[in-house]
């Protein structure tokens, strides 16, 4: 933003601005936009996520209010803001004012390091990811005191869950994500697309791979195992269906945000579907690449950059267009699947969801980072740092051994550790499919 | 050693997944149910008291409202009590009307039953959906002989209100063709998904003793292993010329009564389609034309019951002569089914008791009548 910007003022205008005024004047349009392209997500999601699954239920969803319903979710918007908003007596008022913000403010702020297209990054910190999941933690903190100062019982059992729920599930997402950073040996979020260049194979593996955009890491075994177990742990961070436990409905009311009314409310919902828009957004980032694509890393070439100045605008304008529509496409395909898989599954209790965290997800994702740690030596490493006997192999070959011994790695430690956690839960697993003809006798 | 603390909560009587207005005082130490005391009565509102002033014909809706989803079978039992009292003939062909209405019923019951523990379960109504799309295909069939859809109040002493309609058997017809697609889709759903697995084997057990101490009938009993079917133990009606077989559970927890319902509702397609094999031959209209409507039924007491799809439904009524019943009780089903439920709970968790409340299949207007 701040080349345009300064191709603006300083080279179109001629004003001659001082670079601090140009960096300031970029991260305030950018932050402008993303105030208001954070709750438009929120409101999309909704109407996206109701009419695909009245679709899978046989109905026809919100289709009333503007063409297709479009409006729906700003008719909702001005019902919530109009509610009245009721806080208990026995509530702690102020923490009960606060917790909601306390969510809100940090998904905003997520959005500062995610990259939307080629060279759209508001913030290129070369720390992206780690800011990414360290500030997602955040909201766990409004979660606890939003259940704590509503001196309501369901809403205490919610926030104890939430907390529980999204410390454990911390874990495996990071985890798998450290097993990508290991490859790449970045935290920074654009290095990470970077990367993911060239077709199934990345550029950066194999130099002599084309170009096409579509060197994604799900096409490695580390990233397959690495993305199964992210989106699983995604799923429960965003407190999706089957892991919306702390907000089961059908148990403990609406969890945490019980005593919420009004747009107090509403803010706990923005948090949540932006949030979910966020972790989808990630899962395409880290794992399909992004903005990656065919055509796009082209295009940007052309375009202006501090590494080619001479570009065309044009450029500029096309592979952003491109770049974020597949990086949109991708990341509402992901939301399509949380929707999906809402309309289709039950949910998990907390005890089989901490067992499934601890005992499966975690160990899984170690073995992971052991198999990362293989692919980056035998793709990387050569004589001087201690593997002598692949010198001399071409790259494609060290390739095709990095991909042969993690995949086999994987897929045992994946058989090995099914196979436990099938074990583990013998206890309750006492029937199997011919029951049905052992159960129907003639009284 | 921090020191914890056991909670009490109330859930209900206004809870998204208490089937109406019935409240547990549920104890939990963290996420474990250590006593769960069900309290009914939120939803009494004089049914017997207001029988007893009615004449015995206007009664007839009034039971209607007892288990609003089973609306036929509720007059089933109450137009076989009163028949059983004054001793009226009820014609072949009403007979068989019955017992295709009551059998409708009964797979509407359980797609609905199905549907709702399933979303007890926390998924999202698809499955509920799936199973309401099956119920309305059968409430239009009620709509067409009875003239509503929920309140049907179809029956009569001697027979049943009105004949079947000329349209009525192609649209049976056509809805049995659809039906076992449709049973068989439920049954995926619920027996090929690894998270209901988990959710319902081993939850709830309630073993063959205390089931039987409890008096629990219906779904329920047999999920626990007790092959106990009053159309098979007592057939009323023209169950004993009919085949049907009782599926029966083995453990008694909430997988086991999934699949007694859903094998129920294969043995109802059976029995409907033998009554439609032999309705054309039976005798007589579709009711007794001698029957009078206003009993006056002589001095005595009687008590007839019938399997509805929750279990044993009775009535009990005692006539001092005139024409309006001098005791009027209703053995509830989902009432008594109800009561175990703090033993069936007791050591699971808070999530689980969701599940079994809903396994159970109650209707509050049933329960607090």
């Amino acid at each position: 933003m701040q080349d345009v910007v300064n191709q603006v003022i300083n080279t179109s205008f001629g004003w001659g601005w001082p670079s601090w005024a140009i960096a300031l004047i970029g991260y305030l349009i950018v932050a402008a936009l993303l105030f208001g392209i954070a709750p438009f997500q929120m409101l999309f999601l909704t109407l996206y996520e109701r009419r695909a699954i009245a679709r899978m239920q046989d109905r026809i969803g919100p289709n009333r209010v503007g063409p297709e319903g479009m409006f729906q979710p700003l008719a909702d918007g001005v019902k919530i803001f109009t509610k009245e908003d009721i806080v208990p007596t026995a509530a702690d008022q102020w923490v009960h004012f606060i917790a909601p913000c306390v969510v809100v403010a940090p998904t905003m702020f997520m959005f500062a390091v995610l990259p939307w297209g080629p060279g759209m990054v508001p913030v290129d910190m070369n720390l992206g990811l780690l800011f990414f999941f360290a500030i997602s933690s955040v909201s766990a903190v409004g979660l606890m005191m939003a259940g704590w100062a509503s001196s309501n019982k369901f809403a205490l059992v919610g926030a104890m869950r939430a907390v529980a729920q999204m410390v454990s599930y911390e874990i495996p997402a990071v985890l798998s994500l450290l097993a990508i950073v290991l490859v790449t040996g970045s935290l920074s979020i654009v290095e990470l697309i970077n990367y993911q260049g060239g077709l199934f194979i990345s550029t950066r593996d194999v130099a002599s791979v084309p170009d096409w955009g579509l060197g994604w890491f799900i096409f490695s075994p580390v990233g397959f195992l690495a993305f199964i177990a992210f989106f699983i742990a995604a799923l429960a961070e965003g407190e999706r269906t089957p892991f919306d436990i702390p907000e089961a409905d059908s148990e403990i009311v609406a969890g945490y945000m019980t005593e919420y009314s009004g747009m107090k409310f509403g803010l706990f919902y923005l948090a949540q579907y932006v949030l979910n828009f966020l972790l989808c957004a990630i899962t395409s980032i880290i794992f399909f690449g992004g903005w990656q694509g065919p055509g796009v890393g082209w295009l940007y070439a052309q375009a202006i950059t501090p590494v080619n100045p001479q570009g065309g605008w044009v450029f500029n304008v096309l592979a952003g267009v491109l770049g974020v529509f597949y990086f949109l496409t991708k990341t509402y395909g992901f939301f399509f699947v949380m929707v999906w898989i809402r309309g289709a599954y039950a949910r998990l209790r907390i005890d089989q969801l901490m067992d499934f965290g601890w005992k499966f997800l975690i160990p899984l994702t170690l073995v992971n980072i052991f198999s990362a740690a293989i692919w980056v030596g035998l793709t990387k490493w050569g004589a001087a740092d201690g593997l002598a006997f692949v010198e001399g192999w071409s790259p494609l070959v060290r390739w095709a051994a990095a991909f042969g011994v993690t995949l086999a790695l994987n897929l045992g430690a994946y058989l090995f550790l099914a196979r436990i956690f099938a074990q583990s839960q013998d206890e309750r697993a006492r029937q199997d499919d011919d029951v049905l003809e052992q159960l129907t006798n003639v009284a | 050693m921090l020191k914890t603390e056991e909670l009490q909560i109330n859930i209900g009587p206004q809870h998204p997944s208490t089937h109406g207005v019935f409240r547990m005082l549920v104890t939990v130490d963290g996420e474990t149910v250590t006593d769960l005391k069900p309290v009914f009565g939120y939803l009494h509102r004089n049914h017997e008291q207001i029988a007893e002033v009615n004449t015995y014909l206007q009664n007839m809706p009034y039971t209607d409202r007892l288990d609003y989803f089973n609306a036929m079978a509720n007059n089933h039992a109450y137009a076989m009590a009163v028949e059983k009292l004054v001793g009226i003939e009820v014609p072949e062909r009403a007979e068989y009307i019955r017992v295709l209405m009551v059998e409708l019923t009964r797979i509407l019951n359980h797609a609905g039953a199905l549907g709702f523990l399933i979303n007890d379960m926390g998924a999202w109504q698809t499955q509920l959906a799936f199973g309401m799309r099956e119920r309305e295909k059968i409430l239009d069939l009620f709509e067409s002989v009875s003239g509503a859809r929920l309140m049907c109040n179809y029956f009569r002493f001697g027979g049943v209100a009105r004949d079947l309609t000329a349209d009525f058997m192609p649209r049976l017809k056509d809805l049995l063709v659809a039906m076992p697609a449709f049973i068989d889709e439920m049954e995926r759903l619920l027996r090929e998904n690894e998270i209901l697995l988990q959710r319902s084997e081993g939850i709830g057990i309630l073993p063959k003793d205390l089931a039987l101490a409890y008096s629990v009938t219906g779904p329920v009993l047999r999920g626990s292993g007790v092959a106990y079917d009053i159309r098979r133990a007592e057939p009323y009606s023209i169950y004993d010329r009919l085949d049907f077989d009782v599926p029966v559970g083995s453990v008694g927890d909430v997988y086991d009564r999934i699949l007694v319902r859903i094998e129920e509702m294969r043995q109802s397609k059976r029995i409907i389609e033998q009554v439609i094999a032999q309705l054309p031959d039976a005798q007589g209209g579709h009711i007794n034309p001698k029957a009078r409507q206003n009993v006056r039924p002589p001095v005595g007491d009687v008590y007839a019951r019938v399997e509805t799809p929750k279990g044993e439904l009775g009535f009990y009524l005692v006539s001092d002569g005139s024409s309006r019943p001098y005791r009027y009780k209703v053995r509830a089903p989902s009432f008594i089914n109800l009561t175990p439920l703090g033993d069936m709970c007791r050591g699971y968790k808070v999530a689980d008791m969701v599940v079994i409340l809903g396994s159970i299949d109650i209707v509050m207007g049933e329960v607090d009548r």
